[in-house]
């Protein structure tokens, strides 16, 4: 066999040594010059309207850059990020898509436990993380529900006024009823189960992470961020959020570490780091 | 406060803050970046390294607690071009996916084979309980645990 025959062989990675020797680039492990950090407040509630912020004090705590609150999204009228992925109702019917706004406003409600309200720019991560501790976010409490199978009942609260009972799309695949049907009265042995799919957790051990990079004398902006999907993310945060040419963007995906999946979406996250 | 530390043999002297923390002083103002924060609660093991020779999860170490000690980070494990056999036996045997969790993974299987240099394959998945691969399952991380036991250079 010659050395360039690999089918049936195992071959050594390329990536391992860096891995290995701790050599690997990660995105928190890059560090541009004058990065400064971002920490995100978010809701810690399930489901609570925002009366009001209180950033005053926060914003003369020691390295605060900036802050915005989801008022400041609203005012520079910003709008949430899409679903990358369209589905149908079994009649036809686009699914219900409401809006994800990139941090929620006063007047509007938080719709789950980490819903993001607020982000503090500050010279250092733990400046950040200390005046994110001194806004105050005057919170109405409602009622929430975590089970599906509970949120779909009559009279559970709704998590978006335009999916009424909690429904965003009704989704099916397969053979045409009649099809079944017909395949069913012929044949020998039917069984039946009644299936719940699993909980899913396609959770990797790198947590999201993005550093955003303006070049201001060529308006150019580029995202480094955790991704298996940077062309998407690209797309959809200039054609659906930012309203920018993608000629003007780079999204550069480093190491990742780990997907599964979850790394596929576009998050809200980077839209802050790149609109900033 | 003023701290000094050996890391990977070389000392150090910085001014800190009370509260930072051993994985941030690595990471940002040595600017290893090969100990990880996975959690930053001491659940996942990314942010293993060696303190006085024994594995701790530096995202819950004081930057201060390790004043006049020495730390070994994963980059202090090769020998210039020769790799560690644990280093070694990951690649040998598939022991990593996307490498987050590897430089943990290496870091407590050091501690483990210094204390215990032929584990059982029992012992080798106890001394794991507190690193996550959220990638392998684990049974390629214990064959290279097993191969570098078993390809020990006498060091
Ligand atoms: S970062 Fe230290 S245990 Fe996860
Ligand atoms: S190799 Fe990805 S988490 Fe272990």
């Amino acid at each position: 066999m010659g050395d360039t025959q690999y089918i049936g062989k195992s071959v050594k990675r390329v990536e391992d040594k860096r891995f290995i020797t701790g050599q690997g680039r990660y995105t928190d492990d890059i560090q541009l010059p004058g990065m400064v950090y971002a920490h995100i407040v978010r809701s810690p509630y399930a489901h609570a309207k925002i009366n009001s912020f209180d950033i005053a004090s926060a914003q003369s705590a020691p390295g605060v850059i900036a802050i915005f609150t989801g008022d400041d999204i609203k005012k520079a009228g910003m709008g949430g990020v899409p679903c990358g992925w369209q589905l149908h109702f079994k009649n036809g019917d686009p699914m219900v898509e409401p809006p994800h706004p990139l941090l929620i406003a006063s007047g509007d409600t938080a719709k789950h436990v980490g819903d993001g309200v607020a982000v503090v720019i500050a010279d250092t991560r733990a400046n950040a993380r200390d005046a994110a501790d001194l806004i105050y976010v005057d919170y109405e409490v409602f009622d929430a529900v975590t089970a599906a199978a509970d949120a779909v009942k009559p009279g559970a609260p709704l998590v978006h006024e335009s999916a009424p009972s909690n429904i965003c799309f009704d989704w099916e695949i397969g053979n045409p009823k009649a099809e079944v049907d017909a395949a069913m009265s012929t044949a020998h042995h039917i069984t039946k189960i009644n299936y719940r799919n699993q909980r899913l957790a396609p959770n990797a051990i790198e947590p999201r992470c993005a550093i955003g990079d303006y070049d201001g004398a060529n308006d150019r902006y580029t995202l480094y961020t955790t991704s298996q999907n940077p062309h998407l993310t690209r797309l959809l945060m200039c054609a659906f959020v930012l309203g920018l040419p993608e000629n003007k963007v780079r999204v550069v995906a480093p190491d990742v570490g780990g997907g599964f999946g979850s790394k596929i979406y576009h998050y809200i996250v980077s839209v802050h780091l790149v609109s900033k | 406060m003023q701290v000094s530390i050996t890391v990977n043999g070389k000392s150090f002297t910085h001014d800190v803050e009370a509260r930072d923390l051993l994985v941030f002083y690595l990471r940002d103002t040595l600017r290893l970046t090969g100990t990880h924060v996975g959690c930053d609660t001491s659940s996942c093991g990314a942010c293993t390294v060696h303190l006085d020779g024994q594995a701790v999860k530096s995202c819950t170490v004081l930057t201060c607690q390790a004043d006049g000690r020495s730390v070994t980070t994963i980059e202090g494990m090769a020998n210039g071009d020769n790799l560690h056999p644990l280093q070694e036996g990951f690649r040998e045997e598939h022991g990593l996916q996307c490498g987050f969790c590897t430089p943990g993974m290496i870091m407590v299987a050091a501690d483990l084979l210094e204390r215990n240099p032929n584990p059982s394959e029992h012992e080798i998945r106890e001394a794991l309980e507190g690193n996550y691969c959220r990638c392998t399952g684990y049974h390629n991380i214990i064959r290279a645990i097993q191969y570098a036991a078993s390809h020990a250079v006498a060091a």
